[in-house]
């Protein structure tokens, strides 16, 4: 929660005193939720938990022309960084591992998969963004 | 690339194929604040708190699910006992706070609420005892509230009178919900040294100790260790041991970075991670599978409590490496009606009540989901209580029954609820009696810690 008891408590308190005698449990209630809504929604989104950082973009499935072209361009397209990027044939199965930055994307982690989920089911294959945290979280102390 | 590509791989193996996921992130919110001489001031208070710091739950769940890729399966709030701020009201009050809750749960858009609870070791208060006695009908006139009762712990002892209740109370309840499967029963957990700060409900509730607000989370990975143990064929057990802990090791890590992201978004203490392996009725999601790949013929066989205990142990030491938040309940679950593996073995008689009882003395956390017969008798019940008490009392550990007699069915039907709470066939249960011991009532002492043979 952004506002503490406290600060409710005094928005309560100044409502009550505003209203002076036409004071009603109704109506201080309406006034202080319309207020903390107000305030609510002044308070800047945190866009930092969804933009920043590196991503892990997984992508697997039956070998095919023009799988990296696709998601390279759609990810420059949206101004990623590809900072790695590892690539594996095994007989006839596609694997492709990217690290990418999306610090400079104006668009979130869940608009880039929302485009990578278009891509994945244009070529058939599957496509994972995951936050890097994860996998340093798993397999790094 | 700071990964290999083998970790990669590895990782999306556990969230794609192997049902690695979150089993529950659990919203722990104190209402203490919230009595009122007025019972409707109190529904009132109650359900605003519960909106203020819950209405954000589900969707905050679902951002961090999406940012990771690993999926959270349950959105969950625990409470204060309610038997404590709200101790001077009567059954029919509780009744209406049960009502108030289920209302709350729903309109946040969470499958369960838990915390309808009351420790009562020692004692009863006059408001517990109302409390208790409210619990058939808060039960049978929700759908969401879940009830947990402490009736033992190793520092006051069995609290006879309280079981006697108890056995009564789930038998009500059974009677009750009797048109669904006695489903009552199933959110209504008994327990000896119950933790404060367990996430996983129907035994979840937000103990005194505990901060205003705060998150817990709940893993569940019996998928990943089976794979695990599948995977690494013919090794001998400190082998064995290894594969578990370095598993359960990587799970432990990923719960809790997505608990505390969670919190984070909150803007709340992040409390505990619970490591506790536990199972769903999907294939493969079975902790009787991994003991089967363990090596015992089915669960049930001589070796099973052996097998568990091992599991239970790489279990919890992977975990205290992994985290040094690690709380609730914390070892390997069986419930039978929720594992697909317990189900086949409890129908083909291969796994007894009693065999159940020996392994829950080595593992968290006790008879869980157990289905008996309708015409079961509450004594009975009770001495069933008594003695998981007993395993919790002298091992210093938590134990619980959730029993289901299920009305009106016997051995041989079966009762289906669905979902995650599962299927179970109605097991058979020792008809000799345990009345007299039972209804002698009083305490059973507590135990000496010495001398510990």
């Amino acid at each position: 929660m952004r506002l503490t008891e406290e600060e409710i408590r005094r928005i309560t308190l100044s409502a009550i005193e505003e209203l002076g005698e036409n004071a009603t449990p109704q109506k201080v209630k309406k006034i202080v939720e319309e207020s903390l809504s107000k305030i609510e929604q002044n308070v800047p989104v945190d866009k930092t938990a969804h933009t920043t950082g590196r991503v892990i973009l997984t992508s697997f499935g039956l070998n095919n022309t023009g799988i990296v072209a696709a998601i390279t361009k759609a990810l420059s397209e949206a101004e990623c960084d590809i900072q790695d990027i590892s690539q594996k044939l095994m007989g006839e199965f596609f694997t492709m591992i990217m690290l990418v930055d999306i610090t400079q994307s104006s668009y979130s982690l869940k608009e880039l998969q929302e485009k990578m989920n278009e891509i994945s089911d244009e070529l058939k294959i599957k496509i994972f963004l995951q936050h890097e945290d994860l996998f340093r979280q798993m397999h790094r102390i | 690339m700071p990964y290999e590509f083998e970790e990669i791989l590895e990782t999306i193996k556990m969230t794609e194929i192997e049902h690695f996921d979150i089993r529950t992130v659990t919203l722990g919110i104190s209402l203490r604040d919230c009595f009122d001489r007025n019972i409707e001031i109190t529904k009132q208070k109650i359900y605003d708190k519960i909106l203020k710091y819950g209405k954000n739950h589900v969707a905050y769940a679902r951002e961090v699910e999406a940012q990771f890729g690993v999926s959270i399966a349950n959105k969950r709030v625990s409470i204060t006992p309610v038997s404590i701020p709200f101790d001077s009201y009567k059954a029919e009050d509780f009744v209406e706070i049960a009502k108030t809750l289920d209302k709350a749960a729903e309109v946040i858009g969470i499958d369960y609420i838990a915390g309808y609870s009351a420790l009562v070791q020692k004692g009863f208060t006059n408001g517990e005892l109302e409390m208790i006695k409210s619990i058939p009908r808060a039960l049978s006139e929700t759908k969401r509230v879940c009830s947990s009762i402490n009736v033992a712990s190793t520092k006051a002892g069995i609290n006879m009178d309280a079981i006697n209740l108890m056995a009564d109370v789930i038998k009500e309840t059974a009677r009750l919900t009797g048109d669904q499967d006695s489903i009552g029963c199933a959110k209504l957990v008994v327990f000896c040294n119950i933790p404060e700060d367990n996430p996983f409900v129907a035994g979840a509730f937000h103990g005194v100790t505990e901060p205003e607000v705060v998150l817990n989370v709940g893993i569940s990975g019996p998928g990943v260790v089976l794979d695990a143990i599948r995977s690494a064929g013919t090794v001998d057990l400190q082998q064995l041991s290894e594969i578990i802990k370095k598993t359960v090791f990587k799970i432990t890590r990923a719960g809790e970075l997505i608990g505390r992201k969670v919190a984070e978004k909150h803007g709340i203490p992040f409390g505990i991670v619970d490591i506790s392996l536990a199972p769903t009725p999907a294939i493969g999601d079975s902790i009787a599978d991994i003991l089967k790949a363990m090596g015992v013929e089915d669960v049930g066989a001589p070796g099973t409590t052996a097998a568990l205990a091992m599991l239970n142990d790489a279990v919890k030491k992977a975990g205290l490496m992994a985290s040094s938040s690690v709380g609730g309940m914390s070892g390997a679950f069986i419930p039978v009606s929720e594992d697909q593996g317990m189900i086949d073995a409890a129908a083909k008689g291969h796994l007894t009540l009693e065999k159940l009882e020996a392994m829950t003395s080595v593992c968290s956390v006790g008879l869980d989901m157990i289905a008996v017969p309708g015409d079961t008798p509450a004594s009975t019940l009770a001495g069933l209580i008594a003695d998981e008490c007993a395993i919790g009392v002298i091992n210093d550990k938590t134990t619980s029954v959730r029993v289901i007699p299920a009305f009106g069915k016997s051995v041989g039907d079966t009762i289906d609820y669905g979902g995650l709470l599962g299927k179970a066939p109605i097991m058979p249960i020792s008809a000799l009696s345990s009345k007299i011991f039972v209804e002698r009532g009083g305490r059973v002492p507590a135990p000496m810690r010495s001398l510990t043979n």
